[in-house]
């Protein structure tokens, strides 16, 4: 299993479109931009809904259940701050909640030869450092 | 079709020596595959007239020095100091097929007679892909914190949902590694000298799974260059012209920041050539040679299936049998691809096309072509496309 106790990722620096995915993060919540014309999720989040153009998006709560969409091992050790996790899985899920948006994260808690196109994944709250917290993924209960 | 079909012509090509290290800098690896351009077409310098790059840095995390990491139109035109110039611009959008494609715009508007385009490309010191340092900004906020780091994992999670979703396994594409190194021993230009055995492909140590080592083109420090003139003009220099039948562009893109979409790389590629073949009056089956970007081999199956040579999920299938070999039915990569010249981006594609056209590819050159599909640009999102002929009909 990839240890993640000895990384140092890269920490995130919200900006205007952004923010509220990140304080809500901190909350232990999933909230992704949503067009309140159309009604589409979008991630990551933009200045306008790439469905339908309207400029009215909000952040709203997704149950964070999904599945992995598709996914890489990772076995290059090129940036020596994730040498210690590798071979470790980045994944891209997509959730019930907001077909047609992607997020990235990591698999937790599980080995990374799991990672298959299809699992059902759920997410999980990695916290990062007094400011930040990750949404992440591990397997769903029985998947 | 298209009503400057055949009107422009591509002419001269050059070609500096690709090294593994930064041993002179870039600029001079861009002077001389100029110089070498315009000496192969039979003008002199005071001849160019023209101005086109597209010279954006790939690897991830590095400046871009002019001259030294990257190298700008103004650069050129300071080592140049050509006295007739009268046009130039750099591209975004799309890659250096994009400066290409504005080239060949510029010819047709006649607002210059002779234009020279290069691609650059730098290998700096250290990691090639860097992640972002200790913050990650922009659309990087979403994946670098998840050690996602250059194109290379972004290609490979396409890939991994390419392979399950179409039920492919990723030991087929050993078959293209091998024949495109196999083409490369017969291209002077080619970084690899050495043949690459089913043996070395399975035994190369992973990168980015589902690609390993020989999946990925190696990083160099090289230049290419092009002469583009009118059909007119070309006719009267030296080498044999490879007359521009058509040409197309991606015409969609997702937000950034978003990964992992194979959409994305097949509507890009499907727009593009949807564009080649209606301008062309060609499609697939006239085909008589390939080039498609290759980068990573991943691209070389959307890039099949997306321009229309094969169905979706069956490039992996398409390759086999022979049918990419110089006497196959759809010779491939002929030049041995960016897999063997090493890292150099859509131009070396380009210049394959048109060499293979015009009967000048020498050793490698595959018997009876009239019609060279290129499929150029790093990666197929940024992609475009285009159909050199022998004869201009």
């Amino acid at each position: 299993m990839s240890d993640w106790s000895k990384v140092t990722r890269p920490i995130p620096v919200p900006n205007e479109w952004t923010k509220p995915f990140w304080e809500a993060a901190k909350q232990g919540e999933l909230k992704l931009q949503r067009c309140q014309e159309c009604r589409r999720f979008q991630h990551p989040p933009y200045a306008t809904c790439v469905n339908c153009m309207s400029v009215d998006l909000k952040f709203e709560s997704v149950s964070g259940k999904g599945a992995i969409y598709a996914y890489t091992i990772m076995y290059h050790t090129g940036d020596k701050r994730f040498a210690p996790a590798v071979p470790y899985a980045s994944i891209i899920v997509e959730l019930d909640d907001a077909p047609g948006a992607l997020m990235a994260g990591n698999l937790l808690d599980a080995e990374y030869t799991e990672a298959k196109v299809g699992r059902r994944v759920e997410v999980t709250f990695q916290p990062l450092n007094d400011d930040f917290t990750l949404p992440q993924f591990r397997l769903a209960p029985g998947a | 079709m298209w009503e400057s079909r055949c009107k422009i012509a591509l002419s001269g090509v050059g070609f500096s020596k690709a090294t593994r290290a930064a041993e002179i800098p870039l600029a001079a690896h861009a002077l001389y595959a100029v110089k070498e351009a315009v000496a192969d077409s039979g003008l002199n310098l005071s001849d160019i007239d023209g101005l086109t790059t597209y010279p954006e840095l790939p690897a991830t995390g590095h400046a871009e020095v002019d001259g030294i990491s990257i190298v700008s139109v103004n650069c050129m035109m300071a080592m140049l100091k050509l006295p007739n110039l009268s046009w130039h611009i750099q591209t975004g959008s799309v890659n250096i097929g994009g400066a290409v494609q504005q080239a060949v715009n510029a010819l047709l508007a006649g607002v210059c007679k002779y234009a020279v385009v290069w691609r650059a490309m730098h290998n700096p010191k250290g990691t090639y892909q860097n992640l972002p340092g200790t913050y990650a900004q922009g659309a990087l906020q979403f994946t670098a914190p998840y050690g996602f780091g250059g194109p290379g994992q972004g290609m490979a999670v396409a890939y991994t949902r390419y392979l399950e979703k179409n039920n492919q396994k990723r030991d087929k594409m050993v078959t293209l590694a091998v024949t495109q190194r196999k083409h490369g021993l017969r291209n002077p230009h080619s970084y690899f000298k050495d043949p690459l055995t089913p043996k070395d492909y399975f035994d190369s140590r992973m990168v980015a799974y589902p690609f390993c080592l020989y999946d990925c083109d190696i990083p160099v420090q090289g230049a290419v260059a092009i002469v583009l003139t009118t059909a007119e003009r070309a006719r009267d220099l030296k080498p044999q012209p490879a007359y521009l039948a058509g040409y197309g562009e991606r015409l969609r893109f997702e937000t950034a920041g978003r990964i992992g979409s194979l959409a994305n790389y097949m509507e890009g590629g499907r727009s593009s050539a949807e564009l080649t073949w209606a301008r062309s009056g060609f499609g697939p089956k006239d085909v008589d040679v390939a080039q498609i970007y290759d980068g990573f081999s991943a691209s070389v199956m959307y890039g099949l299936e997306s321009y229309g040579f094969c169905k979706e999920g069956e490039g992996l299938d398409f390759i086999q049998d022979g049918r990419i070999e110089l006497d196959g039915e759809l010779p491939l990569n002929t030049f041995g691809g960016s897999l063997s010249t090493g890292r150099i981006h859509g131009l070396w594609h380009i210049i394959e096309g048109a060499l293979q056209a015009s009967g000048r590819a020498g050793e490698r050159q595959v018997k009876d072509v009239n019609v060279s599909f290129v499929g150029a640009s790093a990666p197929i999102v940024t992609g475009t496309t285009f159909i050199f002929v022998k004869e201009p009909y």
